[in-house]
C-alpha cells in the first residue's frame, strides 16, 4: 500500500472539557471529509487501528515520576497548566495516541505502507520528559522516534511544522545527534522558545534548526524554508526516516494563531517532504497530527490535502471554498517574507560550522 | 399467508407459507400479471427480482451520463461548479448554464452525485430538476437517498441505480396493479417497500442468492453450512454463518458501491446446461425430458437412471456422453465447494437430491436436502421481514435533522439518549408504516453513534450527532 492512515474512533472522544480548543469537535469534520472522499476505502490507502503504546515505549522518553503522576491524575482528574488539565481516563487516551504514532512507524518500517499518517489526539509536541504542556501529555513523535531507533532506524529527521514551537520535542533530543530536529513556527508566540540561536548542545550541537516566522507568513515562505533550509539539511543528514509533527494550525483560518498557509500550500509542502523521503530514505515518512484549531474551516481541507499528497493523488482541486478568499487576503502580511528570509539567513549562519551545505 | 416470489432466468418460483408450504413454478413467458394471477390469494407478497436486473446489466450497454458536484477536495472528471461542505451548507452555488451545457451531451440515463449531498441534497435536486427537460424522471438517479458518507461509492451506486431504475419502476407498476401493497426482497435478505427500491434499486442485487440462503436456513434449521443451490442455468454456493448469509460490498464497474449483499459464488452450470458432446455453460431451452429439443444435464441424469420428467425421452444422448457431462459438472462444483471448507452442505433447487449428495461425497461433507428444497428460494422471500437502515445527522446549529438524505426541521435535539430514542422511533415508525409486523421492529440495532459540541468563540453554540440504526434482516415473527 502507498499510505497508511492510523485512526481510532477513540481519537474523537478525548476532551479536557467540553469547550476546550482541543475537543471532540476538532477531528470530527476531518474524519467526515476523509470518509466522504472515500479515502478509508481507497486502493492506495491502508487503514490501521492502533493499540495503546506500552508503558516501556513511553518510558524511553518520559521519566517514571511523570508517568506515575499521569496514572494517578487519570483516576480522579488533575491539573498540569491552565491549558492542560488531566481529565479522568487520560493516560489511556494519551497512550493510544502514542500507540498510533508507533503503529504508523511500524507500518512504514515493515513495508506495509510507504508512508503513514497517524490522525491522533491528544497531540504531543509540547510534552517534555517530566511534564505535559500546551494540550499535550505524552510526546507522541518522540516516543515514535525512540521506537524506530530501537528497530534499527538510527537517524531520524523531525520536521515540526505546527504553528507553535515544538519545545518538548526539541528538549528531548537537544543533545542527541541521531535526531535532527527542525521546526517552522510563529514567533514570537507560545511557548516562547524556538529562536535561531537554539541549535542543540553537547553532542547534539548543530542538530536543532529553528525557523521562526512572523504572523502573516504564507505558502511562499514555507516553501522557501523547505527548499533553502530543510531539504539541504536533510540531504546532508541523510535520515533513515523522516517524521513530521503535522500541526495544521498554520492555516489562515486558525483562531489561535496568525499564519496564512492554505490547504494547497500544506499539500504541496507534504509533497515536497514525500519526494525528499523517496530520494533519501526509501520513502519512509511518518506524519503525526499535532495542533490545528480551525476545526471546521481549516482542518478538513488541510488534513485531506496532506493525505492526498502522501498517497500521490492529484492536488489540483485541494482548496478551501471560494468564499474564503477574502479571509486569506486579510490573514497574509506582505512584509512577512522578508523577515522569514532574514531569519533563515541567520539560522544558516548559526549552523554553518556544522553543515557544509550552509558554508 | 406469506407469499414469496423469486423471478428467475426462466421461471418464477412462488411459495405460499401458512401452516404448510405450497409452491408453484410458472414460466416467465406468461408475464408478471399472469404469474401474479396464478396466486389469487390474500396475503403479504414479497418479490425477489435480481435475475431480471442482471439481464438489464448484461444487455446492450447503456450510456450513463454522470454529473458530479464534488466541490473542494479530490478531483473528479465530469464535475460542475457547486459545493456543499461537511456541515451541509451550500458554500458554492451551481451555474445553471453550465448544467445545461453538461446535459446537452445526452446519455441513455443520468446519474447525479454531489459531495456531502447526504447532509444537504439541494444542489443534487437543482440539477435533477433541470435534467427533467432532458430525461424522464425514472431515468435520473441521485445519490443523497443513499444516506452514507463516501462520495466515490455513492457515485458508483448512483450510476448502477440509473441503469436499473426504469426496470424497477415498471415492475413496481405491474406488480402494484395486482397487489397494491407488496415488498421487494433485498440482496441482504430483508424486505423494503417499493418506493425504497425505486430510489435505490442496487439493494435488489443478488436477491435470489439471499433468498436461497434464508430459505435454506428456515427449512433446514442448519446455521453453519454451505448452501448449494442447483438452478437451471447456474449452481450457486452461498455460505451461511450463524444462520445468516455472509455479506460483502457490491462492486460495479470495478468500483465499490455503498450497497452490501450476500456473498455468493455462481458457477455457470445447472440443470438446463446444454450438452453438445460435452457440458456447455449455456442454456438454449428446457431439457428434452421437459419438452426441450436439445439434451441438457437433466437428461444426462435420466440416462444414468434418474426419473426426472419424461425420462425416456432423454435417451437421445449416449450413456458415455451423459457420464462425461455429469463427471465434468461434479468435478467443477466439487472443486468450488472444497474451496469454501464447509463441513455441511444444504442442497436446494429442483435437482438438488439428484446432484448434491454426490458433491458431498466427493468433498467429504455431510448433506441435508430440506423439505421443499425445490422452492427454498421462494420460501426465503416469503418468510423474510422488513429491514430498514436509517442514517441520521442531527445539527442543532443548522436547526435540522437529515434522515437518509432528506432534511427536516429540528425543533429540539435533547441529550444523547433522546437522539438515539428519536432515531429508533423513526426507523420503527417507517417500518410499521411500510407494513412491518410490530414484533419485527422491536429490536433496533445501533450501528454507529458519535456526538459532539460545536464551539464558536468560547461558547457551545450547537450540538451535532451522527447515528446509524437498523432493523436487521431476518425471519419474520409471522413465519410459522
Amino acid at each position: 500500500m502507498r499510505t497508511a492512515l492510523v485512526f481510532h474512533q477513540r481519537y474523537l472522544l478525548h476532551e479536557q472539557s467540553r469547550d476546550h480548543p482541543e475537543r471532540r469537535e476538532r477531528l470530527s469534520y476531518t474524519i467526515d471529509q476523509v470518509r466522504e472522499e472515500g479515502l478509508f476505502d481507497h486502493p492506495l490507502i491502508l487503514n490501521l487501528t492502533p493499540t495503546e503504546a506500552p508503558w516501556d515505549a513511553a518510558a524511553r522518553v518520559h521519566i517514571p515520576e511523570y508517568l506515575c503522576f499521569l496514572e494517578e491524575a487519570s483516576k480522579r482528574g488533575g491539573f498540569i497548566d491552565f491549558d492542560t488539565s488531566v481529565p479522568t481516563g487520560l493516560l489511556s487516551s494519551a497512550l493510544l495516541a502514542a500507540g498510533g504514532a508507533i503503529r504508523a512507524a511500524d507500518a512504514v518500517i515493515s513495508g506495509e505502507a510507504v508512508n503513514a499518517f497517524a490522525l491522533v489526539r491528544p497531540p504531543g509536541h509540547h510534552a517534555r520528559q517530566g511534564t505535559g504542556a500546551g494540550f499535550c501529555y505524552l510526546n507522541n513523535i518522540a516516543i515514535m522516534t525512540r521506537h524506530v531507533q530501537e528497530k534499527g532506524m538510527r537517524r531520524v529527521m523531525i520536521l515540526d511544522w505546527d504553528a507553535h514551537h515544538g519545545d518538548g520535542t526539541q528538549q528531548i533530543f537537544y543533545e542527541d545527534p541521531s535526531v535532527l530536529f527542525t521546526s517552522i513556527h510563529q514567533w514570537p508566540f507560545y511557548p516562547g522558545s524556538g529562536s535561531v540561536d537554539e541549535i542543540g548542545s553537547g553532542e547534539g550541537e548543530g542538530f536543532t534548526a529553528n525557523m521562526p516566522v512572523p504572523a502573516g507568513t504564507g505558502d511562499e515562505s514555507y516553501h522557501f524554508l523547505f527548499d533553502s533550509v530543510i531539504a539541504p539539511l536533510a540531504r546532508e543528514f541523510s535520515p533513515d526516516l523522516i517524521a513530521i509533527s503535522a500541526g495544521q494550525d498554520n492555516h489562515f483560518t486558525d483562531p489561535l494563531t496568525g499564519l496564512a498557509l492554505t490547504a494547497r500550500g500544506y499539500a504541496e509542502l507534504m509533497k515536497k517532504a514525500v519526494d525528499l523521503a523517496e530520494t533519501l530514505c526509501g520513502g519512509r515518512l511518518v506524519a503525526v497530527l499535532e495542533g490545528g484549531y480551525s476545526v471546521e474551516g481549516g482542518l478538513p481541507y488541510t488534513n485531506l490535502g496532506i493525505i492526498a499528497a502522501m498517497a500521490g493523488l492529484d492536488l489540483s482541486n485541494i482548496r478551501e471554498p471560494e468564499a474564503y478568499q477574502g479571509w486569506l487576503v486579510r490573514a497574509k502580511d506582505p512584509s512577512a517574507h522578508a523577515k522569514v528570509r532574514e531569519h533563515a539567513a541567520a539560522l544558516r549562519a548559526n549552523l554553518s560550522p556544522y553543515w557544509s551545505c550552509f558554508e | 399467508m406469506l407469499i414469496g416470489m423469486d423471478v428467475g432466468g426462466t421461471n418464477t418460483d412462488i411459495a405460499m407459507v401458512d401452516h404448510e408450504v405450497t409452491s408453484v413454478k410458472v414460466p416467465n413467458t406468461l408475464g408478471v400479471r399472469q404469474v401474479l394471477g396464478r396466486i389469487r390469494r390474500p396475503g403479504r407478497l414479497a418479490v425477489s427480482t435480481s435475475t431480471p436486473l442482471n439481464r438489464v446489466l448484461a444487455g446492450p450497454p447503456m450510456k450513463v451520463q454522470t454529473i458530479l458536484i464534488p466541490g473542494p477536495g479530490l478531483s473528479w472528471p465530469g464535475s460542475i461548479r457547486g459545493a456543499v461542505n461537511h456541515r451541509g451548507e451550500v458554500v458554492e452555488s451551481i451555474d445553471l448554464e453550465e448544467v445545461d451545457v453538461a446535459l446537452a451531451v445526452r446519455g441513455d440515463v443520468l446519474a447525479i452525485a454531489g459531495k456531502f449531498s447526504v447532509r444537504n441534497p439541494s444542489l443534487e435536486q437543482e440539477v435533477a430538476a433541470r435534467a427533467l427537460h432532458y430525461y424522464t424522471a425514472e431515468k435520473i438517479a441521485v445519490s443523497h437517498h443513499l444516506g452514507t458518507l463516501n462520495f466515490p461509492a455513492r457515485v458508483a451506486t448512483t450510476r448502477l441505480n440509473a441503469q436499473l431504475m426504469e426496470t424497477v419502476t415498471l415492475l413496481t407498476k405491474e406488480i402494484g396493479a395486482e397487489y397494491r401493497d407488496f415488498f421487494f426482497f433485498k440482496g441482504d435478505a430483508g424486505l423494503i417497500p417499493p418506493d425504497h427500491a425505486v430510489r435505490n434499486p442496487s439493494v435488489l442485487y443478488r436477491s435470489s442468492a439471499a433468498a436461497v440462503a434464508l430459505g435454506a436456513f428456515y427449512l433446514s434449521g442448519i446455521a453453519e453450512c454451505l448452501v448449494v443451490d442447483v438452478g437451471g442455468t447456474t449452481t450457486d454456493l452461498v455460505p451461511l454463518s450463524g444462520g445468516r448469509p455472509v455479506m460483502e460490498t457490491i462492486v460495479s464497474e470495478n468500483e465499490r458501491t455503498v450497497t452490501t449483499a450476500v456473498a455468493a459464488q455462481s458457477i455457470p452450470y445447472g440443470g438446463d446446461s446444454l450438452i453438445e458432446e460435452r457440458l456447455c455453460p449455456t442454456r438454449v431451452g428446457n431439457a428434452i425430458a421437459f419438452g426441450g429439443e436439445r439434451p441438457t444435464l437433466t437428461d444426462a441424469l435420466n440416462v444414468t437412471g434418474c426419473g426426472i420428467g419424461d425420462a425416456m425421452a432423454s435417451r437421445k444422448i449416449t450413456p458415455l456422453i451423459a457420464f462425461e457431462a455429469l463427471e465434468e459438472y461434479y468435478s467443477l462444483v466439487s472443486q468450488a465447494v472444497a474451496m469454501h471448507g464447509a463441513r455441511r452442505l444444504v442442497g436446494t433447487g429442483y435437482l438438488a437430491p439428484f446432484l448434491v449428495p454426490e458433491i458431498a461425497r466427493r468433498t467429504g461433507t455431510s448433506v441435508t436436502i430440506p423439505p421443499h428444497w425445490d422452492c427454498a428460494n421462494a420460501v426465503g422471500v416469503a418468510i423474510s421481514r422488513v429491514s430498514l437502515t436509517l442514517h441520521a445527522r442531527f445539527d442543532s446549529g443548522r436547526g435540522c435533522v437529515v434522515f437518509n438524505g432528506e432534511p427536516q426541521e429540528l425543533r429540539k435535539m435533547g441529550d444523547e439518549e433522546a437522539v438515539l430514542d428519536r432515531c429508533k422511533e423513526e426507523v420503527q415508525q417507517r417500518a410499521l408504516a411500510a407494513g412491518a409486523d410490530p414484533r419485527d421492529v422491536e429490536d433496533v440495532q445501533v450501528l454507529f453513534f458519535h456526538s459532539y459540541d460545536v464551539i464558536r468563540g468560547t461558547y457551545r453554540s450547537a450540538r451535532i450527532a451522527d447515528v446509524v440504526v437498523q432493523i436487521a434482516p431476518g425471519i419474520t415473527a409471522e413465519a410459522p
